[in-house]
Parts: structure tokens; sequence; C-alpha cells
């Protein structure tokens, strides 16, 4: 296959606010406006998220890119309705978003499969909680247990898979839900290198799947570059949109495509982006490390 | 003649049985004590009866196992620490869950239940007496105050220990608190519950049975001190045997049903 | 951020609540007695209690009392640890005594050794010695498994750095192991002391002799009731300062953690 040249397009920098009717003519699905959310420390009022403005539209898978300490899991948290005291809205579907929705579904970065109930009972777990009748809940889940690939393994045990199936079966959980919106927080960063390659190439075939509207915060850029329809840069803390790429790469995103040089530019340019904040990040945080403990 | 997945050494075939090193081992402690207690209990070095042969002990055991009179007395011990129990767990669990689950009661009364927990209740018996009589409710009562601490400090360690990442997955999926209580805080917290269960049990006996001893006319403790009292020492020794034996059981059994795998975890 | 939020965050007002609530139920106890709800002879009243106090301290010979009681304790504990710790160490040195024993020192701790007391009253005889005995049984078992415990738990990548180092036997035992095991040592340490507490106060009270146990048994028996109220907050007293103490002990031994 002949190499694949794509041009690159992007949103300029200096207009970090996206507004909705920046994103086309597509009806937002998620809306965040201008969140601001700062935290009370021992050292001061730390701003993790300044005035951040994203839009999403249905299907779209939206890769969230920064620098440890960049504010994004705040962020993820704030969406997610996990987290409140904030200025700005979140709205899903035109619903404003005041705590845990039923549209969103969040993966989290930690293991999180409850390691007493087996692989199907896990992810029936929030149809249990919704209330749905037994029969119903397992038909439901064992749809996502095989729609993960884990069909076969509904009697085992989180402890008898390996870090990659359970975040799988953590995936097939959230996904039960059927949720409008699929919150991700660097779901594979416990993972290895290879399972992380895999389990992404199954994320994304799951996505196209069901259309998924999807949001990965990642500190991963062949990762995000690979997933992404768009993928929003922050800054280092306080965060803000340093920039917003389009990644105007075919689906599916074969292996050819990943190593195609435009996909190297891609990463190239964020990387470039992302390499002074993530710098910035560095020194911060040996500082601090130096001064607590200089109070011993 | 190998056996897969034992070590079996050539000098260790006794009656030409291989047998591991660990039951070799185990034999020979169990002989080494049989003998030397017998020994003893012949010379006559210790008081008479203090150390009776193992052969009257034996004969002890079979007549109380054979006494119905013997299960009356079991019967309400049993029936004194079962309710103690169940008194001194469920409000232990409560007073856990709500102090493991907010940093602010605990910053206010944990204290005092991490100090008082180490006290002796036994203390407290006078009072017991006078609050619920000298029949089996203060037994009960000294049970209940014993398990009560245990319970309550293990589990509230346990509320704070819980995984947070699990209980941002039950708050992301609205579940309800008790929900969240059955579905996602208890069991999580199933070790620490289950080892507070098994402390608890342990202190509970303790202080049961020690007020049996002190005032009571029923239940095992009473017939221990009346063994004593009247220096019929294979009984006493039997009563203890049968005892331990109960208390090792419900402790393993306890551990068992809480799927923890062994004795070993205190 | 609210009113309400800052005073919950505020690291004084919980304990501030937790003492005030204290006070209230003393008071309201004291209120409820006084009006008659709860009977005088059951309950004696707060005041009368607290005036009991010095009481019972000039009186009972409380001093001498809890120099014998402590006197004990301090005794049981010094036994109690180095042979606990000993057996502990024992145990993870040579394996297979560890196999074949850790299931029954597991057991011995789940039984209520302290119901042995009447033998032990007859080999020992009604001293000291008996008391202090009984406290060194009932904590034996628990910091056994619990020395075993933190020895064993010792992260391996820990024992590997030692190796990489070719240290002797003794100095990876002393350097390595042990430190890693302190932690869990000292939870056994303190489990082995309350289970000797219990027990050495509790036989005091039972069989009657001398020290803090047998002064509650006293004054129950005389119905002074201020003055039993009053000896058990001596002992709760005293209980909660021996464990504060051992706190400030293993701060100081481990700085950081």
């Amino acid at each position: 296959m002949a190499a694949v040249t794509v041009p690159l397009g992007r949103v300029d920098a200096g207009a970090p606010r996206v507004t909705p009717a920046q994103t086309g003519s597509e009806q937002a699905i998620l809306v965040v406006d201008d969140i601001v959310k700062r935290f009370e420390t021992p050292d001061g009022v730390l701003t993790a998220v300044d005035h951040v403005s994203l839009s999403v539209s249905p299907g779209e898978f939206v890769g969230i890119i920064g620098p440890s300490g960049c504010g994004k899991s705040t962020l993820f948290n704030v969406i997610g309705g996990l987290l409140d005291g904030y200025e700005g809205t979140v709205r899903v579907a035109g619903e404003r978003v005041r705590g845990p929705h039923a549209s969103i579904g969040m993966i989290f970065q930690e293991e999180s499969t409850f390691p007493w109930r087996n692989v199907i009972d896990n992810v029936a777990f929030p149809l249990e909680i919704a209330g749905l009748p037994k029969a119903e809940r397992y038909d439901r889940a064992r749809h996502f247990v095989k729609l993960v690939g884990l069909d076969g393994f509904e009697r085992r045990y989180p402890a008898e898979l390996s870090g990659g199936m359970r975040q799988r079966v953590s995936m097939a959980r959230t996904l039960a839900a059927q949720p409008k919106i699929l919150l991700m927080d660097e779901p594979f960063a416990s993972l290895d290198e290879q399972t992380r390659l895999l389990l992404g190439d199954k994320v994304l075939q799951i996505q196209q799947e069901l259309k998924q509207t999807t949001l990965l915060i990642t500190h991963n850029i062949t990762e995000a570059v690979q997933l992404s329809d768009r993928i929003l840069v922050m800054t280092y803390r306080p965060g803000k949109v340093k920039r917003m790429v389009e990644i105007k790469l075919p689906r599916p995103r074969t292996s050819e495509i990943v190593s195609s040089e435009a996909f190297g530019r891609y990463v190239a340019q964020i990387w470039g982006d992302l390499r002074e904040e993530a710098g910035r990040g560095m020194e911060d945080e040996e500082a601090r490390k130096l001064r607590e403990g200089e109070h011993r | 003649m190998a056996e897969t997945g034992r070590l079996t050494l050539p000098a260790s075939r006794p009656f030409g049985v291989p047998v591991s090193p660990v039951t070799a081992l185990r034999i020979a402690i169990i002989v080494a004590v049989v003998v030397v207690w017998e020994i003893v209990s012949a010379s006559g070095w210790l008081y008479r009866d203090v150390v009776p042969s193992l052969v009257a002990i034996g004969k002890a055991l079979y007549v109380t196992l054979a006494d119905p009179t013997f299960y009356f007395h079991l019967y309400t011990t049993f029936y004194e620490i079962g309710i103690a129990m169940v008194i001194g767990g469920v409000s232990g669990l409560a007073v856990g869950i709500l102090l493991g689950g907010s940093k602010f009661m605990s910053r206010a009364y944990e204290a005092y239940l991490y100090y008082l927990g180490p006290c002796p209740k036994i203390i407290f018996f006078p009072i017991m007496i006078m609050w619920f009589g000298v029949g089996p409710g203060s037994k009960v009562a000294m049970g209940a105050i014993s398990c009560f601490f245990p319970v309550a400090l293990n589990v509230a360690g346990g509320m704070r220990e819980i995984d947070k990442v699990l209980i941002k997955v039950g708050r992301s999926f609205r579940a309800n608190t008790w929900q969240m209580v059955t579905k996602i805080y208890l069991p999580a917290m199933r070790h620490p519950v289950i080892n507070g269960v098994r402390l608890g049990l342990g202190v509970a006996l303790i202080g049961t049975l020690l007020a049996e001893t002190k005032l009571s006319n029923r239940g095992i403790g009473f017939l221990v001190i009346q063994a004593y009292s009247i220096f019929n020492m294979p009984q006493m020794y039997a009563l203890l045997i049968i005892l331990f034996v109960i208390a090792i059981g419900a402790n393993t059994l306890i551990g068992r049903v809480g799927g923890l795998d062994d004795i070993k975890r205190t | 951020m609210t009113a309400a939020a800052t005073l919950a965050k505020n690291r004084y007002v919980p304990a501030a609540l937790g003492v005030l609530s204290f006070v209230v139920f003393i008071a309201l106890i004291e209120l409820l007695i006084r009006v008659g709800v709860i009977n005088r002879f059951i309950v004696p009243m707060p005041s009368d209690i607290i005036a009991a106090f010095p009481r019972v301290i000039m009186e009972e010979e409380v001093l001498h009392r809890f120099l014998l009681t402590a006197g004990e304790a301090f005794s049981a504990s010094i036994l109690v640890t180095i042979f606990g710790v000993a057996g502990g160490v024992l145990l993870h040195r040579y394996n297979l005594l560890r196999l074949a024993t850790e299931t029954w020192v597991a057991a011995v701790a789940a039984a209520p050794l302290v119901l042995m007391y009447p033998l032990y009253l007859v080999i020992f005889g009604r001293s000291a010695l008996t008391i202090v005995m009984m406290g060194f049984t009932a904590g034996l078992a628990p910091i056994i498994l619990k020395t075993l415990e933190g020895l064993m738990g010792t992260r391996r990548v820990l024992i590997n750095v030692g190796r990489s180092f070719n240290l002797t036997r003794s100095q990876q035992f002393w350097k390595i192991l042990f430190p890693a095991a302190l932690p869990t040592i000292f939870v056994g340490l303190r489990l082995g002391l309350i289970f000797s507490l219990i027990n050495i106060v509790g036989v005091e009270f039972l069989i009657n002799f001398g020290g803090l146990g047998q002064l509650i048994n006293e004054l129950a028996e005389r119905y002074d009731l201020p003055g039993t109220y009053a000896a058990i907050c001596f002992v709760i007293l005293v209980s909660v300062c021996v464990f504060i103490i051992m706190e400030r002990l293993e701060r100081w031994l481990r700085p950081v953690d």
C-alpha cells in the first residue's frame, strides 16, 4: 500500500476556547463550557483546570493529552460528575450534569474490577444497580462480555485474569450501562506496551461498532493519535487548552497507518507541544518534594 | 514408589510408610510432649494431680461428654456468646462504618474506641451485674462489650482501606447508600470484618467465660471453676480441652466461611 | 467554601466535638439520675464518682496497687516480647519447624487461655508470679504470629538487594528483614500486650489478689458504687496511658511512616 500522506490541519493555538459553533454542523452531545476548578492545598490555592471548553459530536473519539499534573484527571472527574465546586457547566445532550449521570460512563485508570465478583457479575453490576430483572441483566451482560472478547470467562474471578483482561472487564461493565458518552482516564496505564496496543485496537473496534462517543485521557501520544479523531493538548498546571489537533487519518487505523509518515508527523507535533509542558511539570514536582522534605 | 509432590527423606519411613518431614516432626513433637507429660505426672514432681496422667484425663473426657447435664451448660455458654456476638457485632459494624466513612466522625470519636479497646472489660463486670442481674444477662453484656471494640475498630480501619477506585465505580453508576453498603463496602471489607469478628469472638469468649467463673451457676466457666474447687483436675483439663477445641474450631470456621485461606492470619 | 465545610476541615473541631459530646453525655446522666429516671442505686451520680476519686486514691493505696499491676504488666511484656519475637524469628529461620507448628500457634492464639488460671494458681501459688505467667501465656501466640508474618512479608526485591551486596545471613537479618518486619511486629506487640493486660487485670479481679483488678472487686463487694466506678475509671486511665506510651515509643523508633 502506498505511503499515506495527509495534510496536517489544526486549530490555531491563539483561540483556546472552542465554542460549539466551531466543531461542525452536528449537534454536540457533550458541551464542556469554560470549566475552572480550583483546589485548596496547604501550599495555597491550586488551579487545576483553567477555562477549558470542549464540544464533542456524537460518535466522535476525542483524546485529551497532557503532562502529569495538567489537570486531565480533574477534568475527567468534573465531566463525569464525581467532582463539584467548579465554575462553568457540563452538558450532556442539553442536560446539565450535576453528579454522576446515567448518560456518562466512566472507566478508571486503576484496577477497578470487584475482586469478589466473577466476570459476569462484574459486568452486570450497573444493571443490578438500575434494578433490571435478573434474566435481562445477564443477557445484556453476556452480550458485552462477548463484545470485549471474554466469552468463556464469565464465571472466572478477576484474580484469575491478566491485567489486560481485567481492564476489558471494567470496560464491558461500563459499556453495559450503554452510556451516551464514554469517559476513559488512562485505562491502559497499568498495562505493558503490547497489551496496550492490542487493547487499543479492541477499543477502536468496539467504538466503531457501537458508534460510541468517547473521551480518552492519556499521556501516551502514540495511543492518542492512533485512536482519536481530535486531540486536545493541555498545558501543565493550571491546565488550559494549548492546542486542538484534528487527526485526519483514515479509519480503520491499521498498522500501516500507525507506521506511516503522517502519523509520525502528528506525534512529533504533539510532542513538540508537550515537551515544554512536561519539562515544567517535572521541575515543579521536584521543587515541591524538596520543600516537603524540609518541613520535617 | 515415588509420591509426586511430596518430600520424602529416605530415613523417615517408619513402618515402611512414607511420611512427609512436616508430619514426622509434628508426630515427634506430640510424642515428646506426651512422654514428658506422663513422666511429670507419674513422678509427682509438681503437686499431686496438677498434672494428671493422660489416661485419667481421657476418662474424664469420656465421662463429661456422656453426661447430659454437660450439654445444658454447653448450650448456656453457646447461647450467651451467640447473643453477645450478635449484639456486639452488629453495633460494632454500624459504628465502624460510621467512623470509617467520615473523616470528621473518625477524628471526633475513634480515639475513644482505640484507647478503650485494649482495656480489660472484666472490670465492668460488677456494673454489668448491677444492671443485668446475676443470670445470663450480665454474661451476655460482658461478651457484647468485649466483642464490640475489635469489630468497630477493624471495620473502621477496613472502610478506610477500601480501594478508593471501587467507591468511585459505585458512585459513577449512581448506587444509592444501601447499595453502596451492601454491594461495595461490605464485600470490599470482608477481610478486616472477618478478622474483627474472629478477634471479637476471642475476646467475647474470654469475657463471657470469666464472668461465668466469677459469678454464675451455669455454663462452661462455671463447670471449670466447680471442678477446680473440688480439685478434680482431670475433669478440669477435660473441660478445658473441649472448650479449646470448640474455640479453635469456631475460629477456623469463621475464617473459612469468610474466604480466608488459613487460620494463620490474625 | 461554606462555613460548615471550613469547620469540618479544621483539625480541632472534631476533637472538640468528641470531648463536648462526652461532657454533655455525663451531664445528661447526672440530670437523669437527679430527676429519678435512672435508679441512683444502680448508676451513681457522676458528681459522686468524681468526688470518690480522691478518696479512692488516698484510702485504697492506689499508687501501691498501680505499681503492682504495672509491675506485673511490665514483667509480662518484657518476657512476652523476648520470647514472642524470638519465637517468630525461630519459626522463620527453620522452615520445617514453621510448617509443622504454625497452625498450632494460630490455634493457641484463638483459644481462651485465661481459663487455665486455676491451674496456674496451683502451680505458682497465689502470687504475682501466677499473674505474670498468665499475662505471658496469653500474649505469646499473637506476637509469634505477627513477627513471623512481618518477616515473611518482606518484599522479595529488598531481600535480593541484600543478596546482591553479599550480606551474611546475620547482616541480612538485622539490616533488612528485621527493619522491614518492624511495623508488623509492633502490631503484634500491641495485640499481645492487649491480651496480656486483659488477662492480668482479669485474673487479679478473679482471684482477688492485689493490684487494680482486686481493687474494683473489693469496692464492688462493699457496695461502694461511686468508689467502684471511680476505680474503673482509674483502670481505664491507666490502660489508656500505657497504650499512648507504647505509641510514642513506636513512633520514636520508626520516625517516618
